[in-house]
């Protein structure tokens, strides 16, 4: 008894230190990002003792950051919504029909194919399509590229979230008078929206967390997106330590939201649908 | 219903990797294109020590992170396979290092190693050690971005392993430990085998984005100090965005595509067994 008693102690104390772990970092930078500038040179403090929102002011008074919020929510709200669109109307053929010429199997290769290229393969030759279009350095260049990108992952997940909704459902659903379209929406999509909403979720995590497309493709602040904001802090002769922690605290928070609303699929979403 | 998706996906894919290799046969002065250039460039990087020493720091760089991260994700879901209380909260805080954007897990991290800022330096200091830097020095940069990716990405590995675990039929264990099968021979001979494919995943799947890896390093060292953590996206990105050798950069990249091709091939036909 007192053994078992003593391995579960043991096993706490782990999961805890763990957890310690994985959290401390945050605290760390919520913590440097209310301290005064002196009090960030002045020694280890777990919290801060005279807590100021002064970074957060300098960084959108001083450092642009209201303009990258603007540029970054409006092409996340765009380039998700286009790619949901496109993806779901595609995954549904494919989840439900048997198409011609393997079209099923080699349409979903491709969709994993291009959802798994490392940005890195892909920044050159965008630099030059957008360069070609006049598109360079415009918030339209990224949200078209973002949205292309991210309809290979919507229809990967989509197709199999539609998968599992019984067909029978929709059948009847013709048989009463709709339309395969209207059946689609009326019908199968919303038994769909849990997965519909998680995917979206993922892709706004997804697009906002993207650093080095939006790094290379643009260079002003009237495009640039809030990862790109937090990087130009660090580039100068002296780092900024309290606006960069503010920075980080800013370009965190939405996603930490975010990321709770789906912490049941995370897994599911981060391993392309391979664990439930 | 195919279609819009087909083009959004031929756009991000076929297309821009067209232009890739064509610009790896081109010839670049100063960003602007001055016609075919037969395989000067690919001949340019076949010489390029700095080439040869960013793939081979990637290669380390992959090696390290994903092996110990695979160790120990599995090591950490073995030990809380049984059911836990309060798996809630601790799936929450594990998920969290892996929604942020990479940009701000370097920031978190500078945060923590710069000296002046940091808690990494004090803690030496408290043990009587000298302040190291870790950024600073070449040997303890690399180790110090590689500590970084373990702390982001081991989490994904555990509970990946984890959901593995647990929808494994507990019966063949049983009958195993009632024949008197040892806690390492039920391991080896039972556990592991049948974790195999959920395994593979995982690791695939991380040592391509690994490969990839671009936004942490560039805030926490640029690839520096010297080339100590310049791994391939780095210099790929230095050498078409700062140098504009874009016809080089793009060859760079088309080596590497070729190199991963293989790698993402495995990693579909795994995803679609898998997930069927």
């Amino acid at each position: 008894m007192t053994r078992r008693l003593w391995a579960r102690i043991g096993l706490y104390l782990t999961l805890g230190l763990i957890l310690l772990i994985a959290i401390f970092p945050f605290w760390w930078m919520i913590n440097t990002s209310l301290k005064q500038q002196a009090d960030i040179f002045g020694g280890v403090t777990l919290y801060p003792h005279n807590p100021t929102t002064a970074n957060y002011s300098r960084l959108f008074n001083t450092y642009h950051f209201a303009e990258y919020l603007q540029n970054s929510i409006l092409i996340v709200t765009v380039s998700v919504a286009v790619s949901l669109v496109l993806g779901t109307l595609a995954a549904y053929p494919l989840a439900r029909f048997h198409l011609r010429f393997g079209l099923n199997q080699s349409a979903l290769v491709v969709a994993l194919l291009v959802r798994m290229l490392p940005a890195i393969l892909l920044v050159i030759p965008f630099y030059i399509m957008l360069g070609k279009w006049g598109l360079l350095n415009t918030r339209m260049g990224l949200i078209l590229i973002y949205s292309c990108l991210n309809t290979s992952f919507v229809i990967w997940m989509m197709q199999s979230f539609l998968a599992e909704i019984p067909r029978d459902i929709e059948e009847a659903a013709m048989v009463d008078g709709d339309s395969r379209l209207t059946a689609l929406r009326r019908v199968v999509l919303p038994l769909a929206a849990p997965g519909l909403a998680a995917t979206a979720i993922f892709s706004v995590i997804a697009t906002y967390n993207d650093f080095l497309l939006a790094l290379s493709l643009t260079s002003t602040p009237t495009a640039q997106t809030v990862p790109v904001g937090v990087s130009t802090l660090i580039g100068k002769i002296q780092i900024e330590y309290g606006p960069m922690a503010a920075a980080g605290v800013v370009g965190a928070v939405p996603i930490v939201i975010f990321a709770l609303l789906v912490q049941r699929h995370f897994v599911r979403g981060l391993t392309l649908g391979a664990v439930k | 219903m195919l279609l819009p998706a087909g083009i959004a996906l031929a756009l991000v894919s076929i297309y821009p990797l067209f232009y890739g290799v064509r610009a790896s046969f081109t010839h670049y002065l100063y960003g602007r294109d001055l016609g075919f250039d037969g395989l000067t460039n690919y001949r340019i990087i076949w010489n390029d020590t700095f080439f040869r020493s960013a793939m081979l720091t990637t290669l380390k760089y992959v090696v390290c992170t994903v092996s110990i991260e695979t160790v120990l994700g599995l090591g950490l879901a073995l030990l809380v396979s049984r059911e836990i209380k309060y798996a809630g909260p601790i799936r929450v805080g594990l998920i969290l290092p892996m929604t942020i954007a990479p940009v701000v897990v370097g920031v978190m991290w500078r945060l923590l190693y710069d000296s002046g800022v940091g808690v990494v330096n004090p803690i030496y200091e408290f043990f009587g050690l000298g302040p190291p830097d870790l950024l600073a020095h070449n040997n303890t940069a690399f180790a110090a971005v590689v500590l970084v990716d373990i702390w982001e990405w081991t989490p994904l590995i555990f509970l990946i392993i984890l959901a593995g675990l647990q929808s494994l039929p507990e019966e063949p264990l049983e009958a195993a430990r009632v024949d008197g099968a040892g806690r390492l021979r039920l391991f080896f001979d039972h556990t592991l085998p049948q974790l195999r494919s959920v395994l593979l995943v995982a690791v695939v799947l991380r040592t391509i984005d690994a490969v990839g890896t671009f936004d942490q390093i560039y805030v926490l060292t640029k690839g520096g100090p010297g080339d100590a953590t310049r791994v391939i996206s780095i210099y790929a990105y230095n050498t078409a965005f700062l140098f504009t050798q874009f016809g080089q950069a793009a060859a760079m990249l088309v080596c590497l595509l070729v190199m991963l091709m293989l790698l993402m091939i495995v990693a579909v036909r795994l995803l679609r067994r898998v997930a069927a």
